[in-house]
């Protein structure tokens, strides 16, 4: 990478932890979301091209970098469908399969996890993953037992490290070529949104609210050790990236206040907290409207956090009410990117600059995302207007600390399914180096086990 | 307001084991099915006031109708065909082609079946033409389009202007909701209201059948 781009890069990601520290910096992020959709489909390949074929999805991005050279941070695309494919994944309908192939992936509503299975689930995971849950929601597993079943598990080990192999080079594309990070890496639910997504489902956890809320409770504290050791598994070495947290039943009103405060924070809170401990700042999206309840964000150590606030909810109230402690984004009505003006981009672009955005700790978005639909010329009004109107500093220059930061307290240790000494005593003890063999022993069980997490949602 | 008896308040306590012993007590006394369903749906608008109010959430919502339909199972061997709806006027609704949510429009057509509208929920990813077909069919005066992604936008609009086509644009009231929707959309899509939620949707269906 030529020196030129590599300045870029760091000069880019530095203003990034800048902006997310709630330290000063020269300007606004430009164009800093997490979810560019729009990029997605800029270059004209359908959305089943992106999904299907890494090459296109690669020049999608590179051709959206091309043309908006200003923007600090790009992140295109969610999902890999080959993975999804392998082994029949049943929680989307994705474009080109069920979907025309222009339409957006959608999520399907199930009831994955049966009431009965809470006991399991907190005692035996690994169990309840292998025997209950990936049975209903990987269709190859049909037949349990057949040969197309074993080979499903095959198949979906297989495209996870070709999966991770491809997204690398798609992220180095961008960091190599065009000075671009990323906007997080890594990914972890809050442990209620793993039970509501898909695992109860939405009938399943409203239920469960009343009538087995013990169960509940300690499921999403269970759930806790794991859900933090495969993020972090997942999440960038250097801690360079914020781990991203796309946060769902939050939303008022699908829960009160009470039930909030009980049921789905408790068990966040601690989750993020390890991860913060762990060296980690987080990137969390409060889907909907989180307004009654978003107060609670003020918990946390300062600047740890970015929280992307939806179009459902006033990022000005936000501000006066969680933007001393956390950094937001947002902002700009998804609306006004599809069928509103350049100027009216711009107009909200500079009243934002100048009121929740003054101080910086703020990142002009859409509600979590561009939209797919957005006009290029509302885009580029939105690049142009941020560095017209989003400037800090003409003296400070972002520079990038490239230590991790440290981490403390005890992370909990990633889960494995056939602990090493049960392999010991099995081989009846080593004639050799133990630490060699154990080592990528341990290292594969590990990963195995955030394969069986992989399917959460 | 309706004064409820203990059974319609048992649901809306949430009480659901009550619920059920209440009904099974009521049927071997020989009260007649429908006048149970009648107290139980009572219960049921109840607690769609307390939702309109702020008290109940959406968790309540779904509970309550989770107690109730484990409450019917009791109830609909009994007899043929409940028609609580006719009264109220027909709703058709939908979530539009390309968009397969259907969470919050489900929630809109339980709490409008309990005010006594009939509803035809044409479920998700309904074809442009079906909503046309379905209110020509049924003469329903008001449409509801329900979406949770902003792609919807273009189809509402598509639905919209399919209605002018098929000459029936002024006998229906258009209403769109959900998530992306707001009133600049409403414009945009050329629908005459847009509700932020499912009471305000609810209120827009009674103002429309009193005219």
């Amino acid at each position: 990478m030529s020196d030129e781009i590599q300045q870029m890069f760091e000069e880019r990601l530095a203003r990034y932890h800048a902006t997310i520290a709630l330290e000063p910096t020269d300007r606004m992020i430009v164009a800093g979301t997490g979810s560019n959709y729009f990029a997605e489909v800029y270059a004209g390949y359908t959305r089943q091209e992106i999904m299907y074929d890494i090459n296109k999805w690669i020049a999608a991005e590179s051709k959206f970098a091309e043309d908006f050279p200003e923007i600090d941070l790009l992140r295109s695309g969610r999902i890999w469908a080959p993975i999804f494919d392998s082994v029949g994944f049943k929680l989307y309908r994705l474009p080109g399969q069920d979907l025309p192939p222009n339409t957006d992936f959608q999520f399907v509503e199930g009831e994955w996890m049966k009431a009965d299975e809470y006991d399991l689930l907190i005692n035996n995971p690994v169990e309840f993953l292998i025997e209950h849950r990936l049975p209903r929601v990987l269709g190859e597993l049909k037949e349990r037992g057949s040969s197309r079943s074993y080979m499903a598990f095959l198949k979906g080990g297989m495209a996870y490290m070709l999966m991770a192999q491809l997204m690398r080079e798609k992220v180095l594309n961008l960091e190599k070529k065009y000075g671009l990070p990323q906007p997080f890496q890594g990914v972890m639910l809050a442990p209620f949104d793993t039970l509501a997504d898909g695992y109860r489902g939405l009938q399943g956890i409203m239920i469960d609210l009343f009538e087995r809320p013990d169960k509940l409770l300690e499921a999403c504290d269970a759930l806790i050790p794991d859900s933090v050791s495969c993020a972090i598994a997942t999440a960038n070495p250097l801690k360079q990236y914020p781990i991203f947290m796309p946060l769902h039943r939050g939303n008022h009103p699908f829960l009160s206040p009470k039930q909030f405060d009980t049921f789905y924070w408790p068990s966040l809170f601690k989750a993020i907290t390890l991860l913060i401990e762990a060296g980690y700042t987080v990137r969390a999206y409060l889907e909907g409207n989180w307004t009654p309840n978003w107060h609670h964000w003020n918990e946390f150590p300062r600047g740890k956090i970015l929280c992307d606030i939806d179009n459902k909810a006033d990022i000005s109230r936000a501000k006066k009410e969680i933007g001393n402690n956390v950094c937001l984004a947002g902002g700009i009505l998804d609306r006004m990117f599809i069928f509103g003006t350049p100027e009216e981009i711009r107009s909200r672009v500079k009243e934002l600059c100048e009121t929740a955005g003054r101080d910086g700790g703020f990142i002009l978005n859409g509600g979590c995302g561009i939209p797919y639909s957005t006009k290029p010329e509302n885009f580029r009004a939105y690049i142009d207007a941020t560095l017209e109107y989003g400037k800090y500093s003409d003296t400070l220059k972002p520079k990038l600390k490239k230590v991790p930061a440290p981490s403390v307290g005890k992370i909990p240790s990633p889960r494995v399914i056939t602990p090493w000494e049960v392999k010991l005593k099995e081989f009846g003890g080593v004639m050799g180096d133990e630490t060699l063999i154990k080592g990528v022993w341990e290292t594969l069980e590990q990963r195995a086990f955030c394969w069986l997490r992989f399917w959460d949602w | 307001m309706v004064q409820l008896t203990d059974l319609a308040k048992a649901l809306v306590n949430l009480e659901k084991d009550r619920v059920n012993a209440i009904v099974e007590d009521k049927l071997k006394r020989g009260i007649p099915p429908l006048e149970i369903v009648k107290e139980l749906n009572d219960g049921m608008i109840e607690v769609g006031e307390r939702f309109a109010s702020g008290e109940y959430f959406i968790s309540e919502l779904i509970y309550s109708s989770h107690i109730m339909k484990e409450a019917m199972v009791q109830l609909e061997p009994l007899f043929e065909h409940v028609d609580l709806g006719e009264l109220g006027g027909k709703v058709v609704i939908g979530t539009v082609k390309g968009d397969i949510h259907d969470i919050g429009k489900n929630i809109v057509v339980t709490l409008l079946r309990n005010a006594g509208f009939k509803v035809i929920d044409l479920g998700v990813d309904v074809g442009t033409e079906r909503f046309v077909e379905i209110l020509q069919e049924t003469k329903a005066k008001v449409l509801g389009l329900s979406c949770l992604l902003n792609l919807a936008f273009q189809e509402m609009k598509n639905v919209v202007d399919m209605l002018k086509k098929a000459g029936i644009r002024d006998q229906v009231k258009v209403i769109i909701g959900g998530t992306p929707t707001d009133e600049q959309v409403r414009e945009y899509v050329g629908a005459d209201y847009y509700a932020p939620d499912a009471v305000a949707g609810i209120k827009i269906c009674k103002e429309i059948y009193a005219q």
